[in-house]
């Protein structure tokens, strides 16, 4: 996947305003269906003031498990850390040929746990030498006020001090991420509704049938 | 019947030309039923095979696609390939030559050229390029970016297509590097040439010749490659001026003065128009062994035509063998040699006829000895008239000359003689005066013991009879001088005839029983000529030769005659004039008249 948060598209309704008291909730859904769309990564950055520096929870894990990734989809604020420990009784040699990070973990053993800092804003894609089937994504995106569906497609923002942001949705299955304008106000709605186009799931499939993260 | 040209008076002839001619027609409507229908198939055989090529070719072509995308498809899960992209910045001259080893690792068999291998950025951007043995720019690489772009656009995990690179046909095929699946982290772009070793394997597996060219309307109109020999691989860009052909159709084209049955396909190309493929197969190459076959009908069909040749000419003998014989045969009967009859030991219809002819040779036997007997009993004129016509009783009125001759005192005379001396010297004096009689056209009608009884005029009309009479009495008078010499010679009594002539209109035929016919004439006339006879006794007259004034009327020539005077005829009221023959000498009495 290519990185697709750099095109600064401002797509549709400039001006939406959110309330931003309790948290900014979001429901993706497919464009095709409505269908809720699980795993899309949804991030707000500010337009009207700075980006607050990450603090030093900026970490995330990404598990081998039963030869699987675990999360699928992972978000972190750059500059975050994120931590591959291997659950597995086989080694694994994950590596990552995405413009913002490339990097390679050789052969590491089960039990070992080996960590990546992602200081570029942008897509990883993460595989795995030994096993082809294996892929996790790591979006970095560029603010802290960042969130991930669950299987009935929301995800709530953390609350958002009063002014403009960028909002981005951004799925592995999505065309590109949908973008748009968003503003915080007090007194607005906290629902927002946002359709994405799905390309068809191209994941490897093992048989017999593995940890999918089907929707 | 004039004889033509095609027309043969032997009938041997004719039925042999008859039986080759029909065993010679339906020999060659064999021979060329065969030789149409061997073509025929031929032409079926090669199109059904350019159909078979046509789809072996597309096959193989596949194949090539698979085994590259394949190729690909590994090449892209290996783990090198993954660390060199993963450098920043790219060592492009290690990729290059990891790309060579790749290149001589896919090489489809042990004669095909290594394939050129590229890889692109995911924007399409050249990272490196492998080009064994073949000359390639970079500048070349548009189809793989046209084919790359096409398989983004539609999210392909493949794409493959055929294109010139480096004005070379290749076959093309991108594959997306993933890393990992579904990630494209860059683009592999394959090629094969499709060149002469190319053309050589198809042709190595169907037998049909493979020829690539490019589009009609391209300014450099070109054979790409082929399995003919260049000058007749030329040949076909001027077949194909246009690329509108109907799809699957083949059709009989001429090359180097060979027939060639050819299917021509087109090959799409990516962004360029399409290039022409023809499969081909010799028709000559194809009837070969039919040819073999046909060769050996034509000996067998020629092999035939002679045994019925021979087996014509011996039943053209068989049939005019006996007929020839019946023919020559024909001949010896008709010069009158009766006495060989034709021998044909067969039963058939020829056996039949055979002895029909026989018959008949027996029969004409028959009728000539009777012909000579009569000829014997009666004066050959009247055998004639009796062979000739029907015999019928009755007769006809006609002018007759008749002429009586008998001897004086013969009956005295034959007392004073043995009988056997008298018939001999009978016999010698009639047949003398006979055959006077004869020479001058006379015919004896009878003989009445001693006397003659002869006809002029009869049975056939002579105007001039009454002369030939009188010239065969002057002679018969002049043979009887003669005679008597001989006859005092030998001491023999001699001999004194009168003879009577008259002209008259009598009933002269045949007359008798149904059984027993005479051919004489009845009449006055014939009365007064034998009482003509008898007044030459009369010394008064002194003349062997009386004629009657009707005779000496009907003479053409009168001679001198010396008038006697006049009879009374009876039935008659006007008596007739009779006369001495002049005296010529021959008038003379010879002998003393008693
Ligand atoms: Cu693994």
């Amino acid at each position: 996947m290519r990185a697709c948060l750099i095109p600064l598209l401002f797509a549709g309704c400039l001006g939406l305003t959110v309330r931003a008291a309790e948290g900014v909730r979001i429901i993706v859904r497919t464009t095709l269906d409505g269908k809720p769309v699980a795993d899309a990564v949804v991030s707000a950055t500010p337009l009207d003031h700075p980006v607050p520096t990450p603090g030093p929870g900026n970490t995330a894990e990404i598990e081998q498990k039963n030869q699987e990734f675990s999360p699928y989809v992972t978000v972190i604020q750059v500059g975050g850390k994120v931590i591959f420990p291997n659950h597995d009784t086989v080694q694994h040699h994950i590596y990552s040929l995405s413009k913002p990070k490339r990097f390679e973990i050789p052969l590491y053993q089960a039990g070992a746990s080996e960590s990546v800092v992602f200081d570029r804003p942008g897509i990883v894609a993460i595989g795995c030498n030994i096993h082809d089937w294996m892929v996790a994504y790591i979006a970095v995106v560029p603010t802290p006020f960042f969130a991930k569906t669950d299987d009935t497609g929301a995800a709530t923002l953390p609350s958002l001090s009063p002014g403009r942001y960028r909002l981005e949705i951004w799925h592995p299955r999505a065309a590109a991420p949908v973008v748009q304008e968003i503003s915080s106000a007090p007194e607005n709605a906290t629902v927002l509704e946002v359709k994405v186009a799905l390309k068809p799931d191209k994941r490897i499939r093992r048989a017999p049938t593995g940890k999918g993260t089907d929707y | 019947m004039k004889p033509g040209r095609l027309q043969f008076r032997r009938f041997r002839t004719r039925l042999v030309c008859l039986l080759l001619g029909l065993v010679a027609a339906m020999l060659g409507t064999v021979y060329l039923l065969i030789s149409s229908a061997n073509e025929r198939n031929a032409i079926e055989h090669i199109d059904q095979n350019l159909k078979i090529g046509a789809r072996l070719f597309q096959k193989n072509l596949d194949e090539r696609i698979d085994y590259l995308s394949g190729s690909a498809k590994v090449m892209s899960n290996d783990y090198q390939i993954r660390k060199l992209i993963m450098q920043d910045p790219l060592d492009r001259e290690t990729l290059r030559s990891n790309l060579d080893s790749y290149a001589d690792r896919l090489r489809f068999n042990a004669k095909a050229l290594p394939p050129v291998i590229t890889l692109f950025s995911p924007e399409r951007e050249i990272l490196a390029l492998s080009i064994r043995n073949q000359r390639l720019d970079r500048e070349h690489l548009g189809p793989f970016q046209d084919l790359i772009r096409l398989a983004a656009d539609a999210d392909m995990e493949k794409a493959s297509g055929y294109s010139y690179l480096g004005g070379k046909l290749h076959v093309l095929v991108v594959v997306p590097l993933y890393a990992p699946y579904p990630n494209i982290a860059g683009w592999f772009g394959l090629a094969y040439p499709i060149d002469q070793a190319f053309a050589d394997s198809i042709k190595n597996t169907t037998l049909l010749e493979l020829t690539f060219a490019s589009n009609a309307a391209e300014p450099d109109h070109r054979i790409l490659s082929s399995t003919l020999p260049p000058r007749t691989a030329h040949e076909i860009l001027a077949l194909r001026p246009t690329g509108n052909n109907a799809a699957g159709t083949s059709q009989i084209v001429l090359l180097q003065g060979e027939p060639y049955v050819t299917l021509f396909q087109p090959l799409d190309l990516l962004e360029e128009a399409p290039a022409t493929i023809a499969l081909q197969r010799s028709l000559h190459t194809e009837l070969a062994p039919a040819r073999a076959l046909e060769k050996t009908v034509l000996g067998i069909s020629l092999a035939a035509l002679a045994a019925a040749a021979l087996a014509a000419v011996w039943i053209a003998r068989g049939v005019s063998q006996p007929l020839l014989q019946l023919a020559a045969h024909t001949k010896v009967v008709a010069t009158g040699d009766y006495t060989k009859p034709i021998t044909l030991p067969r039963t058939d219809e020829f056996g039949q006829l055979a002895t029909a002819f026989n018959q008949m040779t027996a029969g004409l036997a028959e009728r000539d000895r009777v012909r000579d007997l009569l000829g014997k009993v009666v004066s050959p004129e009247i055998a004639t008239q009796l062979l000739r016509s029907d015999l019928q009783l009755g007769g006809e009125e006609r002018e007759v000359t008749i002429l009586f001759c008998d001897l004086r005192n013969f009956t005295g005379m034959s007392e004073q003689m043995n009988p056997i001396d008298v018939l001999s010297l009978l016999n010698r004096y009639l047949d003398r005066m006979s055959t006077i009689i004869e020479r001058h056209g006379g015919v004896i009608d009878k003989y009445i013991g001693d006397a003659i009884m002869a006809l002029f005029g009869a049975p056939v009309s002579d105007p001039a009879a009454p002369g030939k009479a009188i010239a065969a009495a002057r002679e018969m008078a002049r043979a009887l001088q003669g005679l008597n010499r001989e006859f005092a010679t030998e001491g023999r009594p001699t001999l004194a005839f009168g003879i009577g002539i008259n002209t008259a209109r009598v009933v002269a035929g045949n007359m008798g029983s149904r059984t027993r016919l005479n051919y004489t004439v009845i009449g006055d006339g014939v009365n007064l000529a034998s009482r003509l006879e008898s007044l030459t006794k009369d010394p008064a007259y002194d003349t062997p030769i009386i004629i009657s004034e009707a005779t000496l009327r009907s003479l053409l020539n009168p001679p001198l005659v010396r008038e006697l005077g006049e009879v009374q005829v009876k039935g008659k009221a006007a008596a007739v004039k009779i006369y001495a023959l002049g005296a010529k000498g021959e008038s003379q009495p010879p002998y003393p008249v008693s």
